[in-house]
């Protein structure tokens, strides 16, 4: 029997009643992975010894009751684990070994999760695509002709096909929800600073988030129970009491209130998803619970967009400021020091990560920073204001994670300027970043045999809540196929 | 013509911490190059600073001892540029809101008081040290991350000597509040001077000129001074002063130039994502602010109003840490301020100086010196007795009342014993008595020799001379 594609629950079940030891899981998931490589590409290390050392250990060990207990995962390689290669899916760290581990991926291990390797993402986390990390493009498992979408693809895919139950991403726009979508998994972004994020790379730290990929609700709840929780080392991690929902999330969603936003709602160009979505809300209501469809200023929304990327390349150039070469990563050395670092940058990079930190370094630049940056800084603010007005009345804001399908690969596309990219109904989920609001893609709709996911997004700091509700709907939609 | 020199000044100073500004990693000077390090130090993607309190407090304490108004709420910047001895690309600091404002430091030179205005203080943390060899760098990363404020004047130094008095001021402030070791030599005290002159009477400054690498107090002094001579001579041949950062050569006695400043820097200046605002506890601010130890100057003041000590006397005392512990335990043991100061200034320092030692390593305790002066005040031991004393008592770890048993000095005070003696001489001597009234001043001081010779100079001088003379007034009737 394949476990790997069950419920954390199922697995761990199976481990107690000794039908499954956890060598023989982790044998199976490295298998699946390795087979995964040569069809989607997601892994960049597939780390065989140290996880088979490791679940060896285990099996010499009585299994707890921790429903981590000799799970294997996967983890995006913008985590930093200790003697394993890190790379960030970039050449400029492509020799990158870290000398310490992240706080994120210690909680998982401390709880006996097993990782079997590390995955690839979109090149340092900025992209949404997956095409851009330096071992090559991320494939969807479900049609390798489509894409997975980013950042967060590897460890995406690696869910997707079933090679392990979870897997570690990162969220800074929509780089866990949105892959979740494209592949038909949970994709959880928890409350920015409930996780530390000690040890993930930075993309943009102000909307950088831990964030997990699961085959459903209640195991992103259990993920979310072992990483949540204060940490000293990162100082806006807040000094909070640690959250136990797991046993608390029961799916009762009666008398719950969402609101669906009209104006990004209804520019759903296929008319057939746009009728699955009609439908899934009918069912919704039936359910008992309030469906509101409310009216949004557009214009506001609108900068969504161009918020985002001014924020996040003006962040990122300064948060990559750090690969010169010099300490660590790919040095290429040049006539002096300068030399080296221009060099050591020149080649490191892409030029699409190239042309985000001119982007970033043009909006900070002094002439710039009022009427660029500082501006993009109230639009947020604007923005996760509105967003919290209306979260005031309703449980949660719920929308389409995505207007389409996975897309079909391009030929000799240019990779950042996807069809629909710009359009608010694909870029909507950003919210969840500009206000740390917790927010989850679970699988709704499909479209020609491809998922389509709905996000719900919730006030700051209710987790539980948007997990109940996620876990109500998704057993409704469970019910009715 | 004549110019006027303007000169600001911008002080980094490390903060004397357990461990670095965002880092665990110890915060030392003495240890082997790179073993200090913590990866937060050097950059590695992922980490995240953290920050330190004790260095906040330190901060906290330098902007109320130099006057600035304190914000109360810390905001971190970034501030960004390529180098090799900055790990990260960027250097956390305090850009828009420093955590102090609008002080001053009080100087004196040549006996007139001026403030010298503070602009800002702010916190921030220290680079990697580079350590420069003919073909090749280093870098030591113990530095990279120790805590630093830097302190930064408006533009109204107006000398090299007013420069010197500033430093010199500072650093003693900052010293006596434990802020910093503000160690010039060994960079934990880092002086930048912007020296620029103008004709008298022109509002516009001058182009300015930073010089760096400025390591002792004299230095910043001579270095002002031929510089404010080099840019004189450069206007006055009609050339222009370029900006330009210079650097003292302690050999010539000259700035040097290091590089022209062409176009200024633009060091994005952003806010520091990783750390949200914090909001200090008012009460743990004025907790942190209330309880300093009193300044130099302050001091000054005090033992002048206290002691009634002179202002010379005070000033002295207090221009020295230790010495100035010294005498405060010095008058918990006797009241005769006065001459407990002469002690200190004239006798202890001069045994000091010519032994080379230090108030640290002295063996005469506060409470003997204090005993010593109260003997004398009783008439228990003279003047010159008490030199002896002295000096077993700096030589030994002895107390006063050992010193005095074992060089046997006693010192004869009694009336009864002191009378029979002087009736004794009077008797064998009486013709000094005629010699003395018929006006013979040395009659007295022979007598006096002889009443001394009698007791094997243990008689108390004062008492044998007022006795004396009361036995001769009794004569004359």
């Amino acid at each position: 029997m394949d476990y790997l594609n069950q419920s954390l629950e199922t697995i761990h079940q199976a481990l107690k009643d000794k039908k499954v030891t956890v060598t023989e899981l982790v044998k199976e998931a490295i298998n699946k992975a390795k087979k995964l490589q040569e069809t989607c590409n997601a892994f960049v290390t597939i780390d065989e010894d140290n996880a088979l050392n490791q679940a060896k250990e285990l099996d010499n060990k009585e299994v707890t009751d921790n429903l981590l207990f000799g799970i294997p995962m996967a983890i995006k390689d913008n985590y930093s684990t200790k003697d394993v290669l890190s790379t960030g899916s970039s050449n400029i760290l492509n020799n990158y070994v870290p000398i310490f581990e992240s706080q994120a991926t210690s909680l998982l291990k401390d709880a006996n999760a097993i990782s079997i390797g590390k995955t690839v993402l979109d090149e340092l986390a900025m992209g949404g695509s997956g095409l851009t990390g330096h071992t090559g493009v991320v494939k969807n498992p479900l049609d390798t002709n489509r894409l997975i979408g980013g950042s967060s693809a590897g460890s995406c895919a690696a869910v997707v096909a079933g090679v392990i139950p979870f897997a570690l991403g990162s969220d800074t726009g929509d780089s866990v929800r949105k892959p979740a979508s494209l592949g038909g998994i949970v994709g959880f972004k928890p409350t920015w600073g409930r996780i530390s994020r000690y040890g993930l790379y930075p993309f943009a730290p102000s909307l950088d988030t831990v964030a997990f990929f699961t085959r459903n609700v209640k195991d992103s709840a259990y993920i979310f129970d072992v990483l949540n929780g204060y940490d000293n080392k990162d100082m806006t991690c807040f000094n909070l009491e640690k959250e136990i929902v797991y046993d608390s999330i029961n799916g009762t969603i009666k008398g719950k209130k969402i609101a669906v936003l009209k104006e990004i709602y209804e520019t759903i160009s296929n008319p057939e998803i746009k009728k699955e979505f009609d439908e899934f809300f009918e069912n919704v209501k039936k359910q008992g619970v309030q469906v509101d469809l409310i009216s949004i200023d557009k214009k506001l929304y609108d900068t969504i967009y161009s918020t985002y990327m001014i924020l996040s390349c003006s962040e990122a150039t300064s948060n990559n400021a750090n690969l010169d070469g010099i300490n660590f990563g790919n040095y290429v050395e040049a006539n002096g020091v300068d030399a080296s670092v221009i060099a050591t940058r020149s080649k490191g990079f892409s030029e699409l990560i190239k042309r985000r930190f001119v982007i970033g370094s043009y909006i900070l630049s002094k002439e710039n920073q009022e009427k660029l940056f500082i501006k993009a800084k109230k639009l947020r603010r604007l923005i996760v204001e509105d967003v919290n007005r209306i979260l005031d009345s309703y449980d949660a804001i719920v929308l389409p994670a995505s207007g389409n399908v996975a897309p079909l690969f391009k030929q000799g596309n240019d990779v950042d300027r996807l069809s629909d990219e710009y359009l608010l109904l694909e870029n909507h989920m950003a919210i969840g970043n500009f206000g740390g609001f917790p927010s989850i893609t679970i699988p709704c709709i499909k479209y020609q045999g491809l998922p389509i996911g709905i996000n719900i997004t919730g006030k700051a700091f209710k987790d539980k809540d948007v997990l109940n509700l996620a876990y109500g709907l998704e057993s409704m939609i469970g019910g009715k196929k | 013509m004549n110019f006027e020199t303007i000169i600001g000044i911008e002080i980094h100073l490390q903060l004397k911490t357990k461990t670095k500004m965002f880092s665990p990693a110890l915060n030392t000077s003495k240890a082997a190059p790179n073993t200090h390090v913590h990866p937060i130090d050097m950059g590695f993607p992922g980490t995240l600073p953290r920050v330190n309190k004790k260095a906040v407090e330190l901060a906290l304490i330098a902007c109320k001892a130099l006057h600035c108004s304190i914000d109360d709420c810390l905001h971190f910047d970034r501030k960004n540029y390529f180098y090799a001895d900055l790990p990260k690309g960027y250097q956390i600091t305090q850009d828009k809101r420093p955590i102090g404002r609008n002080g001053y430091v009080t100087i004196e030179v040549d006996s007139k008081e001026k403030n010298i205005e503070i602009e800002r203080i702010h916190m921030e943390e220290d680079t990697a040290k580079q350590l420069h060899y003919t073909t090749f760098t280093l870098l030591d990363y113990n530095r990279c991350g120790i805590p630093l404020i830097e302190i930064v004047t408006k533009p109204n130094i107006r000398s090299g000597k007013e420069a010197a008095a500033y430093v010199e001021q500072l650093r003693n402030i900052l010293l006596y509040l434990d802020v910093s070791d503000c160690k010039m030599e060994e960079g934990s005290l880092r002086c930048d001077v912007n020296v620029s002159i103008r004709p008298y009477g022109q509002v516009e400054f001058g182009t300015k000129v930073e010089i760096k690498n400025l390591n002792s107090i004299s230095n910043v002094e001579k270095a002002i001074d031929y510089e404010v001579k080099r840019q004189k001579a450069l206007l006055l041949r009609g050339e222009a002063v370029e900006m330009e950062t210079r650097r003292f050569d302690e050999a010539s006695k000259t700035t040097v130039l290091m590089r022209k400043k062409t176009s200024a820097v633009d060091y994005k200046y952003f806010t520091e994502d990783n750390i949200m605002p914090i909001q200090l506890d008012k009460n743990w601010v004025n907790q942190v602010i209330s309880n300093l130890p009193e300044l130099p100057h302050e001091k000054e003041t005090r033992y002048q109003k206290e002691y009634g000590l002179s202002s010379y006397d005070a000033k002295v005392l207090t221009s020295n840490k230790p010495m100035m512990q010294y005498f405060e335990k010095l008058v918990t043991y006797y009241n005769n301020y006065k001459i407990m100061t002469n002690w200190l200034i004239v006798e202890v320092l001069g045994y000091l100086n010519k032994n080379n030692q230090t108030f640290e390593n002295m063996k005469m305790e506060p409470k003997e010196l204090a005993i010593m002066v109260k003997y004398i005040d009783e008439g228990k031991i003279s003047s010159k007795q008490a030199k002896d004393v002295f000096e077993h008592l700096m030589s030994s770890s002895k107390t006063v009342d050992e010193i005095i048993k074992e060089l046997n000095i006693v010192q004869i005070s009694d009336d009864t014993t002191l009378l029979a003696i002087i009736n004794e001489v009077l008797t064998e001597f009486s013709s000094s008595i005629d010699d003395y009234f018929a006006g013979k001043d040395r009659a007295f001081g022979f007598m006096i020799g002889q009443i001394m010779k009698k007791t094997k100079g243990q008689a108390n001088p004062a008492k044998v001379n007022q006795l004396l003379k009361q036995e001769l007034e009794k004569l004359k009737k």
